[in-house]
């Protein structure tokens, strides 16, 4: 493996993670990330989607007029949740039953478009769908780590197993009403931005 | 070629949707069949969840459920807004009310039209009936199951779109339905059956507590729970009349047998 295909793969991971880094995908990191089950779903389908969309939009990329590429952009997206989303109904409905909700954040999810418009259009289909599932697994990461501690703090429970034991409640200890209210995804996400940002001091603005 | 050029634009742009929409066309009618047989047995899953027969992560083959609910249903029926009996569902092809059946029907109960409101009767004198109503982003809908003395044996609650960890809560935590068990629907009340927020009083037999941080679900729920309870008031209410009648009436043919014997 060469090293510009091995930065592909692993930077989005970390050192240009999507939200820390780039700050895409905001918006549905707080609204996902109550609970780990429903981090972990959607993660999983922004990988399916940013992988396949930047894949199909790489092939087109020589033939899209420039004008319209951000509407013949949309379309790709569009069609490509529309078709995991009916395949998923007729094959494995239960998956499906779960997704729902956010069939609707991932079309619009920023990073699915942002890595279309800064990397798909300007490389070859394969490292543009590595590019892709890169992206989405660095976004699936911040989910996931911020959705573990909303569940473990707000609710008391990990994938929906009580963690918490009834002890400590009966002595006194609740569930924080504030992490389970979508500020406090954002306090998250800026405590990891800043713990990012103090490893890696080129991150840091003058 | 000028990738640039008007002409180009256009043409692109047109074959682009007209492909797209083609694919997506084509997908959606192949895949329709096997779609709505999951959406039915979804249903039919959510009935049999509500009515106590399993958790709902135990229905997952399609052909399994069907057959299960073929076996324990008695009956299955139609009642209009008066509680009088106006159609039959087939038991034998598992026929139910799909989540639009119940969308249009919640506007006849709206406009108070010509309503066939879906009941359930399994072979253990369980009822079930179905509610549906607005949460905050979509649709919610569910079903609730009364035993035979109409005292609430279990529900189920499903939804479109509400926020997953608040108020979709109201399908994924299982706490928030088992709550409803062993409540019932009082009529005399401006409320059949209350969501409060803030902690139900213990003493209301009528009242559970809301979702925290699901206002909004929570009314909504509350509200689709008493539109269709209200509109079921006769299914589901226990008439102190009817109890002293049927008594009555077994008496008499107890008496009429006694004379029968001796004579």
């Amino acid at each position: 493996m060469d090293a510009k295909l091995k930065e592909t793969i692993f930077n989005p991971i970390f050192k240009s993670n999507p939200i820390t880094v780039l700050v895409l995908g905001i918006c549905s990191s707080l609204a996902v990330t109550v609970e780990l089950k429903g981090a972990f779903v959607m993660a999983l389908s922004v990988i399916a989607v940013t992988g396949l969309s930047s894949f199909v939009a790489s092939i087109l990329r020589n033939t899209i007029p420039n004008r319209v590429r951000i509407i013949i952009q949309l379309v790709i997206v569009a069609l490509m949740v529309i078709l995991v989303d009916q395949l998923l109904k007729a094959y494995a409905y239960s998956i499906d039953k779960q997704l729902s909700v956010y069939i609707g954040l991932i079309i619009t999810n920023c990073i699915v478009m942002g890595r279309i418009e800064a990397f798909a259009l300007g490389n070859k289909p394969i490292p543009s769908l590595l590019d892709g599932i890169a992206n989405g697994a660095g976004y699936g990461l911040i989910l996931i780590v911020v959705a573990f501690f909303r569940e473990l703090f707000g609710s008391g429970t990990l994938f929906g197993v009580q963690v918490i034991p009834q002890a400590l409640y009966d002595l006194g200890y609740m569930n924080n009403g504030l992490v389970i209210l979508p500020p406090m995804a954002l306090i998250l996400i800026g405590v990891i931005i800043w713990i990012q940002r103090s490893i890696q001091k080129d991150l840091q603005e003058k | 070629m000028n990738t640039n050029s008007n002409t180009y634009t256009v043409i692109y742009s047109t074959i682009i949707v007209v492909v797209v929409a083609a694919v997506l066309a084509f997908v959606a009618t192949a895949l329709k069949p096997m779609q709505t047989a999951n959406e039915k047995a979804e249903t039919i899953s959510q009935i049999l969840t509500a009515a106590q027969f399993g958790e709902k992560s135990s229905w997952t083959d399609n052909n399994a459920t069907i057959a299960f609910y073929k076996e324990n249903i008695e009956k299955a029926y139609t009642v209009d807004l008066e509680g009088n009996e106006n159609g039959a569902l087939a038991t034998e092809n598992a026929e139910v009310f799909s989540t639009s059946d119940l969308k249009a029907q919640n506007y006849a109960i709206r406009d108070a039209a010509d309503a066939k409101l879906p009941v359930y009767v399994f072979k253990n004198g369980t009822k079930v009936i179905p509610i549906y109503g607005a949460g905050l982003w979509g649709p919610v809908w569910g079903y609730i199951a009364v035993g035979s003395d109409n005292v609430i044996a279990g529900a189920y609650f499903d939804h479109a779109s509400e926020t997953p960890g608040l108020g979709g809560k109201i399908k994924d935590d299982p706490a928030f339905r088992a709550q409803f068990v062993g409540k019932v629907f009082d009529f005399s009340d401006l409320k059949p059956f209350a969501i409060v927020k803030g902690g139900a009083p213990a003493d209301k037999a009528n009242a559970i507590d809301a979702i925290t941080g699901a206002t909004m679900t929570s009314n909504g729920v509350e509200a689709a729970v008493n539109t269709w309870a209200k509109a079921y008031e006769t299914v589901l209410k226990v008439t102190p009349a009817e109890v002293p009648a049927d008594t009555t009436a077994a008496a008499e043919e107890v008496a009429f047998s006694d004379v029968n014997v001796e004579e």
